[in-house]
């Protein structure tokens, strides 16, 4: 019984170690191609995100800002010089660092992965992988039943990327069609566990401004005032240093 | 096409337009109040060359026409600063050939916004410096109520931002910045259809008062204007000093300002720019016939089409320099540099720097615009990198600002929480400090009418404006590469 609790406590400290959240300056890796972006922690560079588009799942850091790694080591070879994480979640802090200002020459050697978009123009050449074009927007069809929209930000940020202003355009469209009786939104601030221990709060308004864009934007995209309700979760909450990166979130609730 | 084209006008020899084309660009200035008949198809001297303009709707009356009548007490129409012969904008040059012709006295010089401030002698040359040395009109704006920042003013050359009537400090709080009229044309790629959200600000487009719809944000410096109606009326009240304006008459503005084209036409290197065979984005008809709206960051339907017909070279003058122009399209479209620090770019998930070319942001299929809602900030009035000289205490001509951001906003992603800036730009009407010293970019087209260029009119010539995107992004030109970029821009 004593070797199972070992087993176990040894498989979530492994389970732990492969998981880094740390604050740091992001270093440019140019390439031939498009740039990688890197990251360095206690002596070990860490692969981040290559230069895409805004329709990357992930969008990369920013030179004269720190970034906050959120991510897990993933056991594959290294790209772009770097041990890569996988998944990883980047946030770029808001205020101005200018330390932050590494930009690597390309190397022989060093290859940045894939992309659909190249440097210059996207392109229709051979051998080129262009981006799948968006979906279609769907209108909502009955039955309509109560749905869950999740929007996640990057650490101390309000602003709707254009991959959550997609998800909002799809709930405000929901709400139009389904007639929505009510539409519930709440707003959360978060917090985070560094790898070194230190914890990380976001801004005490950040909760309330997130709540302000998203109902703007939803009663902008024709979601009726009158329905909308609104809960500001102002409090941190206690974070785990794994699933941190879900607590900085609004959630739109819409029930017919 | 060029035959048709010279065949046209000389059929319109007998009208008034014709005569105002044969005229030197300075003598070729419409007065407001001017009557006669434009032809639907005319050619102006530039420095370079000649413009094209064409009204698709055919000849336009001037006589009671609203564009050409003036509106208000102080004398102007809205052709006082949307000049036919300068693309419907005007030249700093034009201005002092206007100066010197009518001792200054003509309307485009009023007191209100055509001098550096009205509290100002109106008889000296001195008082319209900004308007005779860069072609620029005052804009006062108060601070917007919800503003994120402070503002104080730092260095004050022309006296109006601390002017205890006009300034900082007055009854009604002022802002005065300095800006180039904006040409009245090609507007259909302007104004098209807008997306109901703004990539760049994760927001809501600004909507048409009178349709509820979404407007493309992208024809005045900053955006302040939903329409070219309101815009119209804006302009009416504010430059014009009118006292009403009538809903016919705005729409007549508007009627007339949509259907106006304006391009480079003859280029007295490259020669005709309309000829059969030739690259199909040149002159005003290839603007009047193509599609707004379409995105030409591609190698497949680039932002200005194909030069490839003038690549070839050859051993004339003006196979050569029609060789030097593709390859300026070429360095447009493929030269890759690090973009990098510029507001509502690489803030908004590109990523910062971000290795691509000048048709990232300069993406609008034939007038070069960003076919977003275009305000960006590259830089041109925020210390560090703005066109003034290092120590604001050297600039002579534009007014310095302060910002500085409050606690609880989010700071310029790339200037922090202290900004000093010549123009806050769409953070006068957004009230955010993130968008301090973010403007809209400007079409491409007719440049050789309308110079000194950038918002501040603070690059004289073509070479000024690339040597400040050469030096802002290090991008490393060649002699040889800014020459082929200047011919390139110049017979856009």
């Amino acid at each position: 019984m004593k070797l199972r609790v070992l087993a176990v406590l040894l498989l979530a400290h492994t389970a732990a170690a492969q998981q880094l959240n740390f604050v740091t300056c992001p270093i440019v890796r140019d390439t031939r191609t498009v740039p990688c972006f890197l990251a360095e922690y206690e002596g070990e560079t860490y692969y981040l995100v290559v230069q895409q588009d805004i329709s990357a799942d992930q969008y990369p850091p920013q030179l004269l800002h720190e970034v906050l790694v959120e991510g897990t080591i993933d056991k594959g070879p290294r790209v772009c010089g770097g041990i890569p994480l996988k998944p990883v979640k980047l946030s770029v802090m808001p205020e101005i660092n200018q330390a932050c200002n590494t930009i690597l020459p390309a190397e022989p050697g060093i290859e940045a992965p894939p992309t659909h978009r190249p440097a210059g123009p996207s392109t229709r050449q051979p051998g080129a992988t262009p981006a799948a074009p968006p979906a279609p927007p769907v209108r909502p069809a009955p039955p309509f039943v109560e749905r869950e929209w999740k929007v996640l930000y990057d650490f101390d940020s309000a602003f709707l990327f254009s991959r959550d202003t997609r998800t909002v355009n799809q709930a405000a469209d929901y709400a139009v069609a389904s007639k929505a009786k009510r539409i519930e939104i709440e707003a959360h601030r978060g917090a985070t566990l560094l790898s070194n221990g230190k914890v990380l709060v976001e801004g005490e308004s950040v909760a309330a401004q997130r709540a302000e864009r998203v109902v703007t934007l939803l009663k902008g995209l024709g979601a009726d005032p009158a329905s909308v309700n609104v809960r500001v979760v102002s409090a941190p909450p206690r974070p785990d240093g794994s699933t941190d990166p879900q607590t900085r979130f609004v959630s739109i609730r819409v029930s017919p | 096409m060029r035959a048709t084209w010279v065949g046209a006008v000389a059929v319109l020899a007998a009208s008034a337009a014709f005569a105002l084309a044969q005229q030197s660009p300075g003598t070729a200035w419409i007065s407001a109040g001017t009557t006669g008949v434009l032809a639907a198809q005319t050619e102006y001297p530039t420095s370079t060359g000649r413009i094209g303009l064409l009204f698709s709707s055919g000849p336009v009356d001037m006589k009671a026409h609203p564009f050409f009548t003036p509106l208000g007490k102080n004398g102007r129409a809205c052709v006082t600063c949307h000049q036919p012969a300068y693309g419907m904008s005007f030249s700093a040059e034009a201005a002092r050939e206007l100066w010197k012709r009518t001792s200054g006295k003509d309307p485009l010089f009023a007191a209100v916004d055509g001098s550096n401030c009205p509290n100002l002698p109106q008889d000296q040359e001195k008082s319209h410096s900004l308007l005779l040395q860069r072609g620029l009109i005052r804009v006062f704006l108060p601070v917007p109520k919800n503003a994120e920042f402070t503002i104080n003013v730092v260095n004050d050359p022309t006296g109006c931002n601390t002017n205890p009537i006009y300034g900082l400090n007055s009854p009604t709080p002022t802002v005065s910045v300095y800006r180039r009229p904006r040409m009245a044309a090609n507007l259909k790629y302007v104004t098209g259809p807008a997306p109901r959200i703004v990539l760049k600000l994760g927001a809501l487009a600004d909507t048409d008062p009178a349709t509820g719809r979404p407007v493309g944000m992208n024809f005045m410096a900053d955006a302040r204007e939903a329409t070219l109606l309101t815009q119209a009326r804006s302009a009416a009240m504010g430059h014009g000093e009118a006292q009403s304006v009538t809903d016919e008459q705005l729409q007549k503005i508007v009627e007339f300002e949509n259907q106006v084209y304006v391009a480079q036409i003859f280029d007295r290197s490259a020669g005709s720019l309309a000829e059969p065979g030739g690259p199909p984005t040149l002159g005003p008809a290839a603007m009047a016939s193509h599609r707004p709206g379409v995105l030409g960051d591609n190698d497949y339907d680039s932002v200005f089409l194909s030069f490839e017909s003038w690549k070839k070279g050859g051993d004339s003058a003006e196979e050569q320099f029609r060789a030097s122009v593709a390859r300026g399209a070429d360095i447009f479209m493929f030269r890759q540099f690090w973009l990098r620090d510029v507001t509502h770019i690489n803030s908004i998930g590109l990523g910062n720097p971000l290795k691509r070319t000048c048709a990232t942001c300069h993406n609008h299929q034939m007038t070069g615009q960003d076919l977003s809602a275009g305000f960006v900030d590259l830089g041109t009035t925020n210390y560090p990198r703005w066109t003034e000289p290092p120590l604001y205490s050297d600039a002579r001509d534009l007014p310095v600002f302060k910002i500085t951001c409050k606690p609880e906003a989010q700071p310029h992603p790339y200037l922090g929480r202290v900004i000093y800036t010549s123009d806050p730009g769409r953070a006068l009407i957004s009230g955010r400090c993130a968008d301090v010293g973010s403007i809209v970019m400007q079409q491409f087209r007719g440049l050789s009418a309308r110079a000194p260029y950038f918002s501040n009119g603070s690059a004289k010539n073509l070479r000024e404006l690339v040597d400040y995107y050469d030096r802002r992004f290090d991008m490393k030109l060649s002699e040889i590469e800014k020459q082929d970029l200047i011919n390139f821009l110049g017979v856009l």
